[in-house]
């Protein structure tokens, strides 16, 4: 049990040097979720930043350049008649910050404390303290209501991947080949630009950045906490200013009909 | 992490017209000095301007001022659509100028025109939408509206309404008339079960969505058959071949019969000078755009056409967190818009109007 | 051509001549005027944000009494018509002050929408070849068309009349009588196509509605005689021109007729919109109880009903009607009701809720309150002016060849 603690202090440790590396005076800001891709606010051209960020929730409102720091998708099934170049994507593993090591330091089966290799060797559940440590979505996890695991999704023996169907693994930046194992309406009408987001130029043969799965949705979380409609709760914007001679907007709380 | 090459939309971008040569040339002059002579001459331009013939010989005597030739040049130019493609580039190196000294920075001045086989057309999942706001702020951020502190000051295109869901309730069976002889009409009628035409606008919760409201954001519908263009005495505002409704905000004369007319609540009139902070402008401009407006006239969405003429998503389809906003081209079959006619269930606001609006609501 | 050249000095000596009375009134109103400059110059150099109007309300003090006042330049007609028409004598004598009045109206009208626009400096785009004038689409347009022919039409029928009398000359019926009947059928249209304006904005259900023209037509034809009646009186008691019982007389059973169908409309608009109740009702519904709360114009509203329902009463009653003490004051609770029932009460609700049901309330500033009420006193001043000059020739005070006598 000590040692488990110890490698999830080394982890978490490794993790802040990781999130702490951007400096204390730049302006960053999430682009979808928090907690999920960010950027810091830099300027492209004198003049003409990179991003412009909400000062009151911290939220990406507008990009100056919609490719910056992005990276082709990769291969799609039935996105073929879209050229490589025309699909990119920003990296989701950079953002993890805790995946470089999933696949060197713990999970790559020859590190001193798992000798021999403790890798499971069915999918039954088990509880892993470790890993609940470092992610506490992970202790109850509700994706699924419990008929699904770790493993269901994430690849048994190289950690740093997720899964599909055939058990071959699938990178980290690539979800969508994950989610749309369970979820094919969705993943179909995200291939044809009906489900999610994505920004760039809106011809359909045009360069588009597409937001995956987990840019948006925390998959670990997905059923959690007061949410409406799939979503987790964020902090909305300033409301509209109240036109000259209205003190306050209380009667909008009221309803005009209320007679017969 | 190198700004991309191919960024549609960037302030390197070449232009296509012929006026790119002008807006080069179009060196930013000085900016302070010339910022107030200008706004100084502006005020007594407005109080001559009473009448605009009276005014003329005092106007004239200033032209010694080039801004204020540029702006006495401004004054009597045409109505944009009618200009030849000669003057057009003109009255956008005029304006590029103008913008330049007054914002302290190469400002350009699009003018590119509709092209051939698109028709503009949107969509927004309404199942989806969790009412952040993220688009109105995002449209503000692109399109250079005023954004002072007094009332009257901030301009937003974009509303976004709450609605409550509202729950049907036994005890409330009793209300209703008349009164003591069995209830015929009312019932849960006085209270928003379901959902009423008059949402709240103002809501200000700590976190959205919330379990008992859902949102619904109304702006610009760009109207086929729009009833803003009908109603404009000197036909300063008019549907682009492209789709969306634009104005010459040069040419608007501040009568508001398009804002009595429109149907949808899409139009905003500039009640004072904007209020624009040099450092938060937007240099990246278009004419029938999001150029910078003037005191006493209206404005509205263009679906963002300085971006969308060349070719980039509207500012409120990119920031949408829940991706419920989408754009493309009506006619092309593979776009998104196009393939959420063909498979979703679309509405469009206020359908009996026969407005017949190129945005459409939907949901999955 | 020389009796030409002199009209317009004797015209003008003769009006600018007057006792103190003559001079405080237009001393009083001339300095109201001078606040409506003030105001004026504050809305274009620091814009309508010193009005009360909003993105929300865009229309207000100013398009309220726009649209009434164009009711009383066509309410003229109801001077006009009987006298032409139905060949009234004590009508016929007079006819020319009713052109006076649409004259004052219509620029009064051209005063409040110099105010209501954004952009005054650039009402040059809508004249045509050098601007572009969107007809026939634009019901705007057509109100401005046939605005300025009403004020045309009236100054040349009018200025032809006086000028006739001046010089003693006959006046030439086959250029006069069908600028007469152009201009009756003209007033219609005037008032007519100012509800087209709007009623045919299908987004405002307040006001689409097929009702609007008859219903401006009859309240211009109460709230103009009206008008027209205390300007008789004031005439005949304070100018040696005497207007006979007859006319006045006439002009108050035109009134009782129209208040009587406009109050009529008036109660079958309130059953028509509040027996359903839909969500088109609510610009009804905030004018008669408020909505969400929001209570500003109720108090108006039912000031109104009650100021038109004495009146009424009061017209309807043979004893009142025909006693000239008590007629003005009915003919002020008429034109008081009228003028907040048919401006503010129409114009403002119009806008509550917006198109997308966001309910706001309109407060005009004290700026816009004494632009209004300064353009109100120009109208009076140019009234004043126009009335003076035409009961002098009227009397033959002003007489080409005599000397202009002194006003009274």
């Amino acid at each position: 049990m000590k040692k488990i603690a110890f490698h999830t202090l080394i982890l978490a440790f490794c993790c802040g040097m990781i999130s702490s590396a951007a400096s204390a005076e730049d302006v960053t800001c999430f682009e979808s979720r928090k907690g999920a891709s960010e950027v810091t606010q830099r300027e492209l051209k004198p003049g003409w930043p990179n991003v412009k960020c909400s000062p009151k929730t911290g939220a990406v409102l507008w990009w100056g350049d919609p490719f910056d720091g992005t990276v082709p998708m990769g291969e799609m099934p039935l996105l073929d008649k879209t050229a490589a170049a025309k699909a990119v994507v920003k990296p989701r593993s950079e953002k993890l910050n805790i995946l470089p090591m999933c696949g060197t330091a713990c999970h790559n089966g020859v590190g001193p404390k798992f000798m021999p290799p403790t890798l499971p060797k069915d999918k039954n559940p088990k509880p892993i303290p470790t890993m609940e440590g470092l992610l506490p979505d992970a202790k109850n996890l509700q994706h699924g209501r419990g008929r699904i695991w770790c493993l269901d999704c994430h690849h048994t023996t190289q950690r740093n991947k997720l899964v599909d169907n055939f058990g071959n693994p699938v990178s980290f930046d690539q979800p969508q080949l994950l989610c749309g194992k369970c979820h094919g309406d969705k993943l179909r009408d995200w291939r044809d630009g009906i489900h999610g987001k994505r920004i760039g130029e809106w011809a359909s043969t045009g360069k588009k950045r597409w937001f995956v799965c987990t840019e948006c949705h925390n998959p670990h979380n997905v059923q959690d906490g007061a949410r409406n409609r799939g979503f987790i709760q964020i902090e909305p914007e300033t409301p509209p200013q109240l036109p000259h001679g209205m003190k306050d907007a209380k009667y909008e709380l009221l309803h005009g009909v209320s007679q017969h | 992490m190198t700004p991309n090459e191919n960024s549609p939309v960037g302030p390197d971008q070449e232009l296509s017209s012929e006026c790119s040569a002008q807006a080069a040339s179009a060196a930013p002059l000085e900016p302070v000095q010339t910022t107030t002579s200008r706004r100084d001459f502006l005020k007594g331009g407005g109080m001559l301007s009473l009448s605009s013939l009276v005014g003329a010989g005092a106007l004239m005597a200033q032209t010694d001022d080039a801004q204020a030739a540029i702006e006495w040049a401004e004054h009597f130019q045409g109505n944009y659509r009618l200009m030849t493609p000669q003057e057009k580039a003109e009255a956008r190196a005029r304006l590029e100028r103008r913008y330049s000294a007054e914002y302290g920075k190469k400002v350009t001045v699009d003018g590119t025109e509709a092209k051939d086989g698109v028709l503009m057309g949107y969509a927004l999942n309404i199942r989806k939408c969790i009412g952040c706001r993220r688009c109105v702020k995002a449209c503000v951020a692109e399109n250079n509206q005023s954004r002072g502190p007094n009332p009257g000051e901030r301009i937003e295109w974009i509303q976004v309404l709450r609605m409550e869901r509202g729950e049907f309730s036994k005890e409330k069976m009793d209300h209703g008339y008349p009164e003591g002889l069995g209830i015929q009409v009312g019932g849960n009628a006085y209270t928003p079960a379901g959902q009423v035409l008059e949402g709240q606008y103002h809501y200000e919760p700590k976190a959205v969505p919330e379990k008992d409201a859902t949102y619904m954001p109304i702006a610009c519908m760009q109207c086929e058959k729009p009833p803003c263009v009908k109603v404009c005495p000197v036909r300063t505002t008019y549907r682009e071949a492209d789709g969306p409704v634009v104005i010459d905000y040069n040419w608007c004369i501040g009568c508001r019969m398009c804002m009595g007319a429109c149907p949808y609540w899409a139009r905003r009139i500039n009640l004072t000078s904007p209020i624009l902070p040099k450092e938060e402008m937007n240099p990246v401009t278009h004419y029938l755009g999001n150029r910078p407006r003037m005191r006493g006239v209206v404005e509205k969405c263009h679906w963002c056409l300085q971006r969308t003429r060349q070719g980039r998503y509207p500012a409120c389809v990119e920031v949408c967190p829940v991706g419920a906003r989408k754009f493309g081209n009506l006619l092309d079959p593979e776009s998104e818009v196009s393939l959420i006619l063909a498979r979703k269930n679309v509405f469009r606001l206020k359908a009996d109007l026969n407005t017949f609006p190129k945005f459409f609501y939907f949901y999955d | 051509m020389q009796k030409l050249t002199s009209f317009a000095p004797d015209y003008a000596r003769y009006v600018l001549k007057g006792g103190k009375m003559f001079y405080a009134w237009m001393g009083f109103l001339a300095v109201l005027s001078a606040i409506a400059m003030y105001g004026y110059y504050l809305q274009n150099t620091e814009g309508l944000i010193v009005t009360g109007m909003t993105s929300q309300i865009h229309d207000g003090l100013y398009f309220a009494n726009l649209v009434f006042l164009v009711g009383v330049a066509a309410g003229a007609v109801t001077i006009v018509f009987p006298a032409y028409v139905y060949h009234h004598k004590a009508m016929h004598e007079v006819t020319v002050l009713g052109e006076m009045l649409a004259i004052s109206a219509v620029i009064m009208v051209m005063l409040f929408v110099f105010a209501h626009m954004g952009r005054p400096d650039r009402l040059w785009h809508m004249i045509p070849i050098i601007g572009i004038y969107n007809l026939p689409g634009s019901m705007l347009g057509w109100d401005v068309l046939v605005l300025t022919g009403y004020l045309l039409l009236n100054f040349i029928g009018g200025f032809y009349f006086l000028y006739k009398k001046y010089s003693g000359g006959t006046i030439n019926k086959t250029f006069y009588m069908p600028l007469i009947y152009i201009s009756i059928v003209w007033a219609l249209s005037i008032h007519t196509v100012t509800a087209f304006l709007i009623s045919t904005l299908v987004a405002r259900p307040m006001w689409h509605h097929s009702m609007m023209p008859i219903r401006f037509i009859v309240t211009a034809f109460a709230a103009g005689p009206c008008l027209i009646i205390l300007v008789f009186q004031i005439i005949r008691n304070n100018t040696k021109l005497w207007i006979q019982d007859e006319a006045i007389n006439l002009l108050s059973t035109i009134v009782t007729w129209c208040l009587g169908m406009a109050l009529f409309l008036t109660l079958s608009e309130i059953v028509i919109d509040l027996y359903a109740r839909t969500e088109h009702a609510n610009g009804l519904y905030y004018l008669m109880f408020g909505l969400h709360g929001l209570t500003k114009l109720v108090p108006w509203f039912w000031g109104s009903l009650a100021a038109m329902l004495v009146a009424f009463a009061m017209f309807l009653t043979p004893s009142i009607r025909t006693n000239y003490k008590l007629l003005p004051i009915a003919c002020v609770l008429a034109f008081g009701g009228i003028w907040v029932e048919k401006g503010m009460g129409l114009v403002v609700p119009g806008f509550i809720p917006s198109p997308i049901g966001e309910v706001t309330e309109y407060y005009p500033t004290l700026i816009e309150v004494m632009t209004t009420i300064g353009l109100w006193a120009m109208g009076f001043f140019i009234l004043t002016i126009l009335l003076k000059g035409a009961i002098g020739i009227l009397l033959g005070d002003i007489k080409y060849g005599g000397q202009a006598a002194a006003a009274k």
